[in-house]
């Protein structure tokens, strides 16, 4: 493969991790909150649109509805059951009960839909062109587009908005914000079930690219963490930036180096940012936090 | 209860469970496991009840002794002690690496930090063929800590629980100490209130780094055990599932009572051996406890027990009931 290939190819990979890892960014900017769920919600997300297509026959659109409705509800449910911790801000237990939620969702998701690898094959993914001497599909300009939208709808609604203007003040002083008048509960079911439907979206988009397994979950968050970090912790234009960067060098790296321990590169970057630069190297005034 | 009823007690306690498996036969294979996979919880439970932060490398850890002692004792043929000693330092290096890295992190970017150091290992196990690959390393040989004219070797559980039961005890007797020691105070210290500690001249770092890797010794231990008990190693090892299954441990009895990361391991490995409902409704069942116990039960089950025995002996004072740990 040429250099070209492996660069649109990163381009492509970027905006994908950008958009699995934007929900967490919200979630943290907003609700100073974790999701170590995360990968799972991605891994049902990808489950859910393989069933609504393969097993219902219903059309491609319909389905990624349905991904988004079931992380929607996965974001409620989880959501509720921390309510309580999440008032207190008993942060570690949060993170704790975030991994048995996604330990619970992988043995539902073996229940359910089977211990099988599947394939999800969209029509987009049959439309390929060529540009330079490199191919790609429908499904890639299509990750890319919608992430474009994601990002800069919520560049201007949450950073210039009303409504970033509430969230921000929750994640300052939630207690401040109650006694302002704020539902507070509202704010944070709102961004937990955003958080769930975000990464179910990016799972129906992203997981055509490659098979889907019960354990997939498990590698996804990684990327999701070396986004946020790099991005600056909740930083929305940071993290699209690190998402695009991180996809340029993983594939780059696992054109030329080696494959297999793309991820474990991607980790060796982490490390050198928190050591070099602990607060990563967001892009507005919310760095540093 | 007084100090010696209360030691009489656990005395006795101790004896009854450890001659439980010679009458029940069956026992001897779970016992064995619980006691192996509640060291490792022991690890995790001074970095999550101490020191306040949720470390998931422990699994890491774990693993490490594990793969030490299947790779010496298959490739170099070493004996159990020699083992013992490449695991213990093999958690510790590990350990003082991803401390010095995580030195300066806090909450949850030193969980998540120590999650992708998990992540990576478990690559690093899948792709490694010098630490065997996908396949990992079979064919460990039998347990051997025999000195001279003493014979102390194992081939199967019922032989190696002796062994299990000691090395809990050790580890229960070593954490009992940790907790009453001057290091143990200035953790909780440290955890509570960070700022006080330092103005007392505690060096915050100092203090992390030293309980993170002692709580590796004790993981690492565990898996240097369990190496023998399924004389295999793999990439398994890594998998979500030890992870969860140590901190369900650590948490559903209740934080900081030295018997309760036992009674949770018990607890766990005693439904998936004797109630098991397939892999996948166990994860669901060993999930939904690790919830529970902490968006619903805050404190776990032993504060709902002496609640419930507060409300039900209504003529006792209910502060008799509260468990010192």
């Amino acid at each position: 493969m040429n250099l070209l290939q492996h660069l649109i190819n990163g381009l492509i990979l970027g905006h994908a991790y950008a958009l699995v890892a934007i929900g967490w960014t919200v979630l943290l900017g907003v609700a100073r909150l974790v999701n170590f769920g995360h990968g799972q919600i991605y891994m049902l997300g990808a489950f859910v649109t393989w069933w609504a297509v393969a097993r219902l026959g219903l059309p491609y659109p319909v389905a990624i509805g349905f991904a988004i409705g079931a992380g929607l509800l996965l974001g409620l449910i989880m959501q509720a059951a921390m309510l309580r911790l999440t008032f207190e801000q008993d942060l570690v237990s949060i993170m704790i009960v975030t991994l048995g939620f996604g330990h619970v969702m992988r043995g539902v998701a073996g229940l359910v839909f089977g211990g099988n690898p599947q394939v999800l094959e969209t029509p987009l993914s049959y439309v390929d062109f060529e540009l330079g001497g490199a191919w790609i599909t429908g499904q890639d300009v299509m990750i890319v587009v919608v992430a474009i939208a994601v990002f800069a709808l919520l560049r201007f609604g949450l950073e210039r908005g009303a409504l970033g203007r509430t969230a921000r003040m929750v994640a300052e002083d939630p207690k401040l914000a109650q006694l302002a008048g704020i539902d507070v509960r509202r704010v944070y079911f709102s961004v937990f079930a955003f958080e769930g439907a975000a990464v179910a979206l990016a799972a129906a988009l992203v997981a055509p690219r490659t098979p889907i397994l019960t354990n997939i979950g498990f590698e996804e968050v990684i990327i999701t963490f070396v986004v946020v970090v790099l991005g600056g912790i909740g930083s929305v234009g940071g993290s699209y930036v690190a998402g695009v960067a991180l996809g340029m060098f993983t594939a780059l790296f696992g054109g030329f180096v080696s494959p297999a321990y793309a991820s474990t590169a991607a980790f060796g970057l982490l490390i050198l940012v928190l050591v070099l630069r602990p607060g990563g190297f967001a892009l507005g005034a919310r760095a540093g936090r | 209860m007084t100090g010696a009823l209360r030691l009489a007690a656990l005395l006795v306690s101790a004896v009854v469970v450890f001659l439980l498996p010679a009458q029940v036969p069956a026992l001897y294979g779970a016992f064995t496991v619980i006691a192996i996979l509640a060291v490792a919880a022991y690890g995790l439970d001074i970095v999550l009840s101490d020191l306040g932060e949720v470390s998931l490398a422990h699994t890491v850890f774990f693993a490490a002794g594990a793969y030490a002692t299947g790779l010496l004792a298959t490739r170099a043929g070493a004996g159990s002690w020699a083992t013992l000693g490449a695991a213990l330092l093999a958690g510790v290096a590990i350990a003082l690496l991803l401390g010095l890295i995580t030195l300066r992190l806090r909450e949850f970017v030193f969980s998540l930090v120590t999650y992708a150091a998990t992540v990576v290992a478990a690559a690093l196990a899948h792709n490694w063929n010098f630490l065997g690959g996908s396949d990992g390393v079979s064919g460990i040989p039998t347990f051997d800590l025999s000195i001279g004219p003493l014979a102390l070797t194992a081939r199967n559980d019922a032989e190696l629980w002796p062994f299990a039961f000691a090395l809990l005890l050790v580890t229960l007797y070593a954490v009992r100490q940790f907790r009453r020691s001057r290091p143990g105070a200035m953790a909780m210290m440290v955890h509570l209130n960070p700022r006080l500690a330092t103005m007392s001249g505690i060096d915050v770092r100092r203090v992390r780094l030293g309980i993170f890797v002692l709580s590796a010794l004790f993981s690492a231990a565990a898996g240097w055990l369990y190496a023998y008990q399924r004389a295999y190693v793999g990439p398994d090892l890594f998998e979500t599932y030890f992870l969860v299954l140590m901190l369900t441990a650590v948490v559903i009895i209740g934080k900081r009572l030295l018997l309760g990361p036992l009674l949770g391991t018990a607890l766990i490995i005693g439904q998936e051996r004797f109630l098991s409902f397939g892999g996948d409704v166990n994860a669901v069942i060993l999930g939904g406890a690790l919830i529970v116990a902490l968006a619903f039960l805050p404190g776990g089950l032993a504060s709902a027990f002496t609640g419930l025995a507060a409300r039900v002996s209504t003529k006792k004072d209910p502060r008799e009931d509260v468990v010192d740990a």
